[in-house]
């Protein structure tokens, strides 16, 4: 991956439009900053190269050299990315819900934290509507954090403002995205010496994409109160709704309206379920109340195998045919991403020097695109 | 403490341009002085406001320019003398009611001072006030040394009072703000007092209503032009209008003010004395015509020397071409021509090179290096620094929570300002905040405006800035518009506790006067929430509180929303050396060039007091330019720089 500055960051991707506010960028150096999702950079920086551009998951992205880095082989393009074994997952009784799907996700990093396989967990919790990122280190407070708000957030902030204050063996949990910058930083693009991991496990979530906070607080706030709000979710289609709950009620909102508010940057987002972490979570369509569980790495096989052995989370084998449908939409994320992206002219490097996104092997190009 | 009160006929002192001009309001036994701040000018009503106890005067600062020419007027209908002071931006303001005052006319002696900034020394531009001399039509003198400013605004007080009606005293920066040697008059023994007659018909100049109505009006215009025409004659022997050299000069210089003397050190320098005449002129509007015409007759050729644009160029032609079949042809050089420029200032070397070219002489090749020389010995001894805030100065910890809020809140929010010190808000002192900047209190009047461009999909938050000073003297009109319409805006009130920029003049918001008298201070919170809007205040110097109290208000997104941040400026008699905090970097901590903050203190805050030690290669705190604000310690990202609390 070519490393650049904030001045090529905050060109190519916040004035470009496609800042999802993640938060890696964040609390690096006085520079970046989020408030309420928005990712501001403040002054110009003179330096050449920074971290900020280097973990940046929209900028130079070179998905070979992570695949070759994480997992020893090339990058294929395959729908749901390397994997060790996909199941089925729910939480057992051990920690409490109420959970937006099967609470695998609460239970894995409530697990990771009594278990001592990680000393925090960087999560992301909500206020109202606003999502807000948390460094947690108590395992009981790990299920607050339990429910989606379907608004990109600066999670990787904080897991930023941890490392510097000294935290190290962090377990973050993600979007596709955010796993991508935490993968990057892993490489230590930049090659300081003594750079030490600070992530020791990392969840990846499904996502299809994200809305941008304010965009959607805008929208609610003609119907509702948004101080009201306990809850959001998007039950699988056919239903094409989205579904706000409030302290008395529940609306409904046609996806169709809600569409038009997903960011540019989702669009050219082709990793559906997190191909980068540890494990990978996300709901089971057709089956309420469970989780798909993707385990990609030894550290992931070693965290789910303790999790069940030590009863937070039971598993039942990943049915065939919900295999078949889930790569299919994977798929076709990525299909669509890669074809969104190669017409911007964001795939491999411009003509003259242009700065791309992501860098695809060719050959793996081509036949998606064929 | 020495007043321009002290010393005695016959004496010689050094005085400041400004110092003569206030010297010759009190020996002509002014009685009334009100003026507004504005550099250059704001030393005259400083020194009036010093002598004051021991003068029998009233000195004011007024809210505005326009308020202080009614509050002299006042005095003059009341028969007393009077003088107004403002710099050449503040005639605009008060030019509304300095139409209906000149047509009416005065009753004592009654002087309006201008004094201008050709070049823009101390201004964002460079207005040319002489002119309302013309549009309006009463006389202008522009004295050219520091003797002729006492003397000429002595004479124009006597000259008002001959003619009745009101006299303009010109003088530039050069003029107000160098100093010279001058010999002092007597100051009057006076005790005098107000003799208002109001009564009768509205017609009389010295007795009867004050004013003209659409009945009256034609007689008062001619009785006015009537006062022009006496003051032509009178000018035809003023003593301010002087010639020297050859009878029958080559080419004829009219010049008048600073200008005279740069013509003057030409003229030497090229030794042209014996080709060249100078026809200085005190009394420029309306110009004496017999004696204009009696030097122009003595010569074809004539160079018109003044600054900015060609008023006096204007005049004279004018009075050449009435006088046409007596004086033939004549050619004029000048602005129109381009031997000289209509901007910036003058100086002998512009009007040496203007005149080199018309007598065709190549100047000694010698004078032209003098000014490289001298840019390179001041070079060597200057350290080169962009315009700033000083060190402590609140606006700039204002403009960088501002700044930081705006980049936050991300809808590309942009600020409107005005003319202050803040004006830097501008540069990247202010970190480039203000997008605007025009005339005192425009900025919430544009902003009052851009609030109300939504419909045309104009999305962007507004924001408007102006000072505490500004807020009274043309803020407040734009202010009321702009809750009466619903604008959505942000104000903030950059509330340092004086009239900053010139130097610490007192404003209607605080407890004293010009004269140091206590004042009823009119509260900026009360009178906005009065007018409607709601109201905030922070302390600039707490960053986080205020970034965080402006997002908020950005958020609210509608309405008028007034911020003040208050704070006093570093540089107020009351603060000033009194540090609130002991500030130091700590430079074990300081990670310096390694730090990826890239010299956030140094290279973005700037604050003059945060230098860049280059032997330790991290950053220090120059104690002695260091006001103990204490907020450079709260941006430093390491938190290597330490405040600890003067006790």
């Amino acid at each position: 991956m070519n490393v650049y500055g904030s001045n090529e960051l905050a060109r190519d991707v916040q004035q470009a439009g496609y800042c999802i506010g993640c938060g890696a960028c964040v609390e690096l150096c006085p520079y970046f900053r989020n408030h309420r999702g928005h990712t501001a950079r403040l002054f110009a920086c003179s330096l050449e190269q920074g971290r900020c551009h280097a973990h940046c998951p929209k900028t130079e992205v070179d998905l070979e050299e992570l695949s070759s880095a994480l997992y020893g082989e090339k990058y294929e393009g395959t729908p749901l990315g390397h994997y060790r074994s996909i199941l089925a997952a729910r939480a057992t009784g051990k920690v409490a819900g109420p959970f937006q799907g099967g609470g695998t996700v609460s239970a894995l990093a409530t697990y990771a934290l009594e278990s001592k396989l990680i000393d925090a967990a960087i999560l992301t919790g909500a206020d109202g509507m606003r999502p807000v990122p948390q460094i947690v280190t108590d395992p009981d407070k790990v299920a607050r954090c339990g429910s989606s708000r379907f608004t990109a957030a600066p999670t990787l902030s904080v897991m930023n403002q941890a490392v510097r204050q000294g935290m190290r063996r962090l377990g973050v949990v993600g979007t596709p995205c955010q796993m991508t910058a935490v993968a990057q930083m892993k490489q230590n693009p930049l090659g300081i010496e003594d750079f030490e991991d600070p992530v020791a496990l990392t969840i990846g979530l499904f996502c299809n994409w994200a809305l941008e906070h304010k965009q959607l607080a805008a929208y609610l706030a003609n119907h509702l109160d948004l101080d009201s709000i306990t809850g959001m979710d998007i039950p699988p289609p056919p239903a094409a709704v989205m579904v706000v709950k409030t302290h008395d009620t529940e609306h409904q909102f046609p996806l169709e309206e809600i569409r038009p508010l997903i960011p540019l940057s989702c669009f050219i987002c082709p990793d559906m379920t997190s191909e980068w972490a540890d494990v990978s979570v996300g709901m089971y369509e057709g089956r309420p109340g469970w989780n798909t569980l993707i385990v990609r790495s030894e550290a992931g096989a070693e965290l789910v195998e303790g999790a069940v052995s030590n009863g937070w989370i039971e598993t039942e084998a990943f049915p065939g045919d919900r295999l078949q449908e889930l790569a299919k939409a994977a798929l076709a994320k990525k299909e669509r991403s890669f074809r969104n992206a190669n017409r911007r002219g964001l795939l491999q490097e411009g003509e003259n020097g242009a700065r791309p996104a992501m860098k695809v092997p060719q050959e793996v190009l081509d036949r998606l695109l064929a | 403490m020495q007043t321009v009160r002290d010393g005695k006929a016959g004496d010689v002192r050094l005085m400041q341009g400004n110092e003569a001009l206030a010297r010759g309001a009190l020996e002509a036994g002014v009685s009334v002085a009100a003026g507004y701040p504005g550099t250059p000018s704001s030393e005259i009503i400083e020194n009036l406001a010093k002598a004051a106890k021991d003068s029998d005067l009233y000195v004011e600062f007024s809210t505005n320019e326009k308020v202080a020419l009614e509050v002299a007027a006042s005095g003059s209908f009341a028969e007393l003398r009077s003088l107004a002071v403002m710099k050449q931006v503040g005639v605009n303001v008060a030019a509304d009611f300095l139409l209906h005052l000149v047509l009416y006319g005065t009753r004592g002696g009654m002087v309006l001072a201008s004094c201008e900034d050709p070049g823009g020394l101390s201004s964002t531009n460079e207005g040319d006030s002489r002119h309302y001399a013309k549009m309006m039509e009463f006389p202008l003198l522009e004295p050219g040394d520091f003797q002729e400013a006492k003397d000429m605004m002595r004479w124009a007080f006597e000259l008002s009072e001959e003619i009745r009606n009101l006299v303009m005293v010109r003088s530039v920066t050069r003029l107000s703000h160098a100093s010279g040697r001058v010999g002092l008059g007597n100051l009057p023994e006076k005790k005098e007092r107000a003799h208002l007659n109001v009564e009768g018909p509205p017609i009389g100049q010295m007795e009867g209503p004050i004013g003209a109505l659409p009945v009256t009006l034609n007689f008062m215009h001619g009785r006015q032009q009537g006062k022009m025409r006496k003051a032509a004659e009178i000018f035809e022997d003023s003593p301010y209008n002087t010639y020297t050299g050859p009878d029958n000069p080559e080419l004829l210089i009219v010049t008048s003010s600073s200008a005279w003397l740069y013509c003057t050190e030409a003229v030497d320098l090229l030794n042209a004395g014996d080709r060249v005449g100078i026809l200085k002129l005190g009394c420029t509007y309306p110009l004496p015509p017999k004696l204009v015409t009696k030097h122009l007759s003595t010569t074809d050729k004539v160079f018109i020397v003044e600054e900015l644009l060609p008023f006096l160029e204007d005049n004279v032609k004018t009075l050449a071409a009435e006088m046409g079949a007596a004086l033939g042809h004549k050619t004029f050089y000048g602005k129109k021509d381009g031997s000289l420029p209509s901007t910036g200032e003058l100086n002998p070397d512009v009007v040496m090179g203007g005149l080199a070219k018309i007598l065709d002489i190549e100047p000694d090749a010698s004078l032209a290096k003098y000014s490289e020389e001298l840019e390179q010995v001041v070079g060597q001894s200057v350290v080169a620094r962009s315009l700033t805030f000083c060190a402590g100065c609140p606006h700039r910890a204002s403009f960088w929570s501002l700044h930081n809020a705006l980049e936050l809140d991300g809808r590309y929010g942009f600020m409107c300002g005005d003319i202050g010190c803040y004006t830097m808000g501008i540069s990247p002192a202010g970190f480039g905040t203000l997008k605007s900047v025009h005339a005192m209190g425009s900025g919430i009047g544009l902003a009052s405006g851009f609030g109300q461009l939504g419909q045309f999909g104009l999305d962007r938050p507004v924001l408007a800035a102006c000072g505490d000073s500004t807020f009274f003297h043309a803020a407040v009109p734009a202010l009321i518009n702009a809750v009466h319409h619903n604008a959505k805006l942000v104000m903030v009130v950059l509330d340092n506790s004086g009239t900053g920029m010139t130097g610490f003049q007192p404003h209607p918001g605080l407890t004293y006067d010009a004269m140091g008298k206590q004042a009823t201070p009119v509260d900026v919170a009360k009178v906005c929430r009065a007018i409607g809007a709601s109201v905030t205040i922070s302390d600039p110097f707490d960053v986080k509180g205020t970034t965080d109290t402006l997002l908020d208000l950005l958020e609210q997104d509608s309405g008028v929303r007034v911020l003040i941040l208050r704070q006093m400026c570093a540089l107020s008699p009351e603060k000033k050396l009194k540090k609130m905090y002991e500030v130091a970097v700590d430079q074990s901590i300081c990670l310096g060039e390694a730090c990826g903050c890239n010299r956030l203190c140094t290279r973005v805050f700037k604050c003059p007091a945060l230098i860049w030690d280059a032997s330790a290669g991290k950053a220090l705190v120059d104690e002695v330019l260091c006001a103990g604000c204490g907020v450079c310690a709260s941006i430093c990202p390491s938190g290597a720089i330490t405040r600890k609390e003067v006790a």
